[in-house]
């Protein structure tokens, strides 16, 4: 989905004006939950139960059903998740060469289990199938960005880097 | 018809048939999970594969999801396929909990048929189990995910049936469950079509509490005592105690294709509740206390001879129901009128709509009238006026979506309310008229028919009668369309879509629901359909027929029956002699001489002008539920004697003198009329509850009490009677009605031919709603989905999941008045007050608010005046 934004969360109720608008352009369109989906999670981050409501109401498609879609696809997330993406890859390479190492340094140095994220919102940490870039095993990507030849070693500098960089944003 | 063979049978079976299908009807077994015959087919269970060969080619296919082709030789039992069947099922049970000493489902388990019919032994596989809890977030329904084995079936009877879909597969994987957006407690119709669909035990019906096994169940099938349309249901009971309710297996046989609703299926607790009434009550220094049915009888036979010899016979006032079978009935107007000599009886349905009955008649006479549910089905068009089907008749809602899934139905919702109808239909067409402007929307339609020439208007003018007078009323200022849109708030387009899409070719059905028959100007508008239909009625193959939906399962029969101030039983008029001298004949008595002295106004009138001093009440609760309540109020107040027959000591039973307890539609025969003029049979299930007895029994005994004789031995007895006196019941046979029903309608057609429309012109002052400062709300009522009187009123698990009857308010008003959902609110009309937590809601219309009627402890009617009632809302604590 290339760039994303950074999302607040905030206990306030949320503006769906921007979903209202991406629900309009697809008004009448048989078949048109998945890209619906597609660019409210782009806008919003994730799918939240006041947007995921607002689309059942609008397409006349049940939340049970959407949802359903929703949890089916692995692109799809129902939780917020935090301002870096750090994807751990444990195709059949990265495993050999010790991806699982990598990965429990992360759980360790963020304190956070596979697929959560940080209390302070700011990782979120995931396990992906094989990235395509074998010959730099272990890789793992943060924000899209690729970083090879991974050694647990160097697990903790990337956070901070990455951490610094998030908050000056 | 496509001939195939299976298993070296020639079988003949119609094309689009698939072959499971196919060797079910023919009786030859095909394991399956997944098929089910009134849903779409999934092919997720793998378990039905065969052997088919084709121009001489074998090959495996999954006969669920393969359609027969002539000459196909299909072999259900090859080794391959029970190889393949058997790993099949190792798979699925390696996932089951085999929990069957502890599941509700043992016995009538499809896994566990297939497990023993393929003689499986432990399988090849380690299990490895999900070992999620058990979810019971409801009173009806608790789902077990470790039972699972996936099938699809509860999904899709939540979407095509019951047009809710409000579960689904959630996640992917081995982690798939059955659940609910966001894991959120079910909020659904609960129609429970999830259990009876269920092949295993993971959907369970919680008001059977594991109280029995089901192969200890006694299985006796009858009516649902709820509603109009009289699904058939089968009662389960255990040591004379009703324990469960299920559906119909054999699809085939009644009303409903084994679909059913929340109060149909969940609300049988009331049967064996310990609020029936078990003993006769007297009433004794302001106390009924327990009594013998010799003394109560003795006093009430004492009381009503000294009533009529003192006042005549027209001082007692009766009150027939709605909820009692068609005998019950019949006897009760026969004991009214020929034993205590008056004719001052009437039913809640007519009291409501006086004119309905009338209507209705003329809608059987013109050949309008629709003669059975199902067709619907088959509907091209299905026209919705008033009709509230989501609350008031869920399982004609199933029929309705199975004409959209299947014929692409359009669907027209005309209503003031934004009512609920959830189905897969895109193109369903909303008409929301501002109330008031029901005729004049539908009489903008007939003219747009009309101009626009869309019915062959020579072939119209041939067939009917007045039709240029009808022509010529359309010619004036009132109906001109482009000012009823303006009226009606309804926009023109949508008018003329309407009016387009009900005129073209293809089956109609215009269901012309309560909201209509109960306004101040119902019966006008009703005319002004009735043209419509007769307009549109293209001939025999493209019918056009309409529905007038009943509210209760024998408010057509307590009608038939007679037990209206006007007619006697089979809608003869009264005031002939000629009726009068057939019936005195049959019924070997002389009728009272001032039968009809005191037949001006009705039954209440009479009463609160002291014209009636008693009342006999047969299972009816007229405090509660008939309009203008403070009329009804006094006149019970002012009777010197009210006799009731209750299952419960209702509101009214505790004003009368005399209580008399009454069985329920389980502990007794007899026959109910539907909305259609089908007649069903009901079977006895149980026992009688206490010392209590069917109406008809207490009728007779009654009768015998006051010198005659009522020779009744059984149900049957009265129903050869009724089909002798009553013309249109003529040639009912209680044997025939063992699985089919009787159409009375259809038996009319054979004698005689639909009559000559005749369109009707005439306008009629309409109750016209007039803007009140002081009250500046209208009030409307309708049905509720979860309650109806008072069976649901005592079936505890109806209570806990619906217990609160609300007052919805439009989201814009709310916002007005500052009001939110769950705020205490005061509603007060001319006539009365009443308190309920506020709902806001988008389905009513401004200016209006909505109580439903059928929360019975909810006495909506004390606010109702005749016609229109205002109401003023406010806040409270």
């Amino acid at each position: 989905m290339g760039k994303r934004k950074k999302q607040t969360v905030t206990e306030e109720a949320i503006d769906l004006s921007k979903a209202e608008e991406i629900l309009d352009k697809y008004e009448g369109v048989q078949g048109a939950l998945i890209p619906v989906l597609q660019k409210i999670q782009y806008e919003y981050g994730y799918l939240q139960e006041e947007t995921v409501n607002l689309v059942a109401e609008r397409m006349e498609i049940s939340a049970s059903e959407i949802i359903g879609v929703a949890t089916f696809y692995s692109q799809f997330r129902l939780e917020p998740r935090g301002v870096h993406m750090v994807k751990v890859c444990c195709g059949t390479a990265c495993h050999v060469k010790g991806a699982n190492k990598i990965t429990q340094e992360f759980t360790n140095k963020l304190n956070v289990a596979v697929g959560s994220t940080t209390e302070d919102n700011m990782f979120t940490l995931e396990e992906v199938a094989c990235l395509g870039a074998c010959s730099l095993a272990p890789i793992i990507t943060i924000d899209g960005n690729v970083h090879g030849n991974m050694a647990p070693g160097g697990v903790g500098n990337i956070i901070q880097e990455t951490g610094d960089h998030g908050k000056s944003k | 018809m496509i001939n195939i063979t299976i298993d070296n049978k020639i079988v003949s079976v119609p094309k689009g048939t698939n072959i499971f299908k196919a060797a079910k009807d023919n009786g030859i077994y095909i394991p399956g999970l997944c098929y089910h015959p009134k849903l779409t087919q999934y092919g997720g269970c793998r378990l039905c594969m065969v052997e088919v060969t084709e121009r001489g080619r074998a090959r495996h296919r999954f006969s669920c999801a393969q359609p027969v082709a002539e000459g196909m030789i299909v072999k259900t039992k090859t080794p391959e396929t029970q190889k393949y069947t058997k790993s099949v099922m190792e798979y699925l049970l390696a996932h089951h909990p085999l929990d069957c000493p502890t599941c509700d489902k043992s016995g009538e388990c499809g896994l566990q048929e297939v497990t023993h019919d393929l003689k499986l032994q432990t399988g090849r596989f380690k299990s490895v189990r999900l070992d999620q809890p058990m979810k019971r977030d409801n009173p009806l329904l608790e789902y077990n995910s470790n039972r699972c084995i996936l099938c699809s079936r509860c999904v899709k009877v939540c979407k095509e049936i019951a047009g809710v879909a409000a579960i689904d597969y959630q996640h992917r994987g081995f982690k798939t469950v059955i659940g609910t957006a966001f894991d959120k407690p079910l909020d659904c119709s609960f129609c429970g079509g999830c259990v009876s669909v269920c092949p295993t035990g993971s959907w369970q019906d919680r008001t059977l509490k594991f109280r029995a096994r089901p192969w200890e169940l006694k299985k006796t099938p009858t009516i649902c005592s709820y509603c109009a349309i009289g699904c058939s249901l089968v009662v389960n009971s255990k040591n004379n105690e009703v324990m469960r309710i299920t559906a119909e297996e054999n699809l085939e046989l009644g009303v409903n294709e084994g679909n059913l609703c929340v109060k149909g299926k969940f609300g049988h607790e009331f049967i064996n509740s310990d609020k029936r009434i078990q003993t006769p009550l007297i009433k004794k220094n302001g106390k009924l206390r327990p009594a013998s049915w010799e003394d109560a009888l003795e006093h009430i036979a004492k009381k009503f001879s000294k009533i009529i010899n003192d006042h005549g016979g027209s001082a007692i006032g009766g009150i027939g129901s709605e909820k009692c079978t068609n005998e019950d009935n019949y006897l009760f107007q026969k004991f009214c009128r020929a034993v205590l000599g008056t004719n001052n009886i009437d039913n809640i349905s007519n009291m409501k709509s006086p004119s309905l009955n009338r209507l209705i008649n003329n809608a059987v006479v013109y050949g309008m009238a629709s003669t059975s549910l199902e067709g619907i089905e088959n509907a091209d068009t299905v026209f919705f006026v008033g009709a509230d089907i989501s609350e008031a008749h869920p399982v004609l809602g199933s029929m309705v979506r199975k004409a959209i899934r299947f014929n692409k139905a359009k669907v027209i919702i005309a209503n003031t309310r934004n009512v609920e109808f959830g189905s897969e239909a895109r193109n369903l067409l909303r008409l929301n008229y501002k109330l008031g402007t029901q005729t004049a929307l539908i009489n903008a339609m007939i003219k747009v028919v009309v101009d626009e020439k869309l019915v062959d208007l020579k072939k119209v003018a041939d067939k009917t009668e007045n039709f240029n007078e009808l022509c010529s009323s359309l010619n004036t200022s009132e109906i001109d369309i482009k000012k009823i849109s303006g009226t009606t708030n309804i926009p023109e387009d949508s008018i003329r879509a309407a009016a387009s899409s009900i005129a073209k070719a293809g089956n109609c059905y215009v269901i012309c629901g309560k909201d209509i028959q109960e306004d101040p100007s119902g019966e006008e508008t009703i005319e002004a359909l009735m043209n419509l239909c007769a307009l549109i009625n293209k001939g025999d193959n493209d019918k056009v027929s309409i529905v007038f939906s009943r509210e209760n399962n024998n408010s057509q029969g307590v009608n038939d029956m007679g037990v209206v101030p006007g007619f006697l039983p089979g809608y003869l008029d009264i005031e002939d002699q000629e009726n009068r001298d057939a019936i005195e004949e049959l019924w070997d008595v002389k009728l009272s001489a001032d039968l009809l002295a005191n037949n001006s106004g009705d039954i209440f009138d009479l009463a609160v002008k002291k014209k009636i001093k008693a009342f006999y009440v047969m299972g009816e609760n007229p405090i509660v539920n008939y309009p203008n309540g403070k009329k009804v109020n006094e006149a019970f107040k002012k009777a010197e004697f009210v006799v009731v027959q209750d299952s419960f000591l209702t509101e009214t039973a505790q004003l009368a003198d005399v209580v008399l307890p009454s069985s329920t539609y389980v502990e007794k025969g007899g026959t109910f009329t539907n909305m259609v003029m089908t007649v069903q049979r009901l079977h006895k299930a149980i026992s009688q509850v206490g010392d209590s007895k069917p109406d008809w029994q207490i009728i007779c005994n009654l009768a015998e009490k006051m010198g005659h004789e009522f020779e009744y031995t059984t149900s049957k007895d009265i129903v050869d009677e009724i089909g002798v006196s009553v013309p249109i019941y003529e040639g009912i046979e209680v044997n025939r009605l063992r699985r089919k029903g009787f159409h009375w309608i259809l038996s009319l057609y054979y004698k005689t031919k639909a009559a000559v429309y005749r369109f009707e012109v005439a306008s009629k002052k309409t109750n016209a709603i007039t803007s009140n400062k002081k009250y500046p709300f209208i009030l409307l009522t309708g049905s509720s989905l979860r309650h109806q009187g008072t069976y649901s009123r005592n079936s505890e698990s109806l209570i806990s999941l619906a217990s609160e009857c609300f007052v919805e308010i439009n989201r814009k008003d709310a916002k007005k008045a500052d009001i939110v959902n769950g705020d205490n609110i005061k509603i007060e009309s001319a006539q009365g007050k009443l308190k309920l937590k506020a709902k806001t809601t988008g389905r009513v219309p401004e200016g209006a608010v909505f109580i439903s009627e059928n929360y019975e402890w909810v006495p909506v009617n004390t606010l109702r005046g005749n016609g229109y009632t205002n109401v003023k809302i406010s806040k409270t604590k």
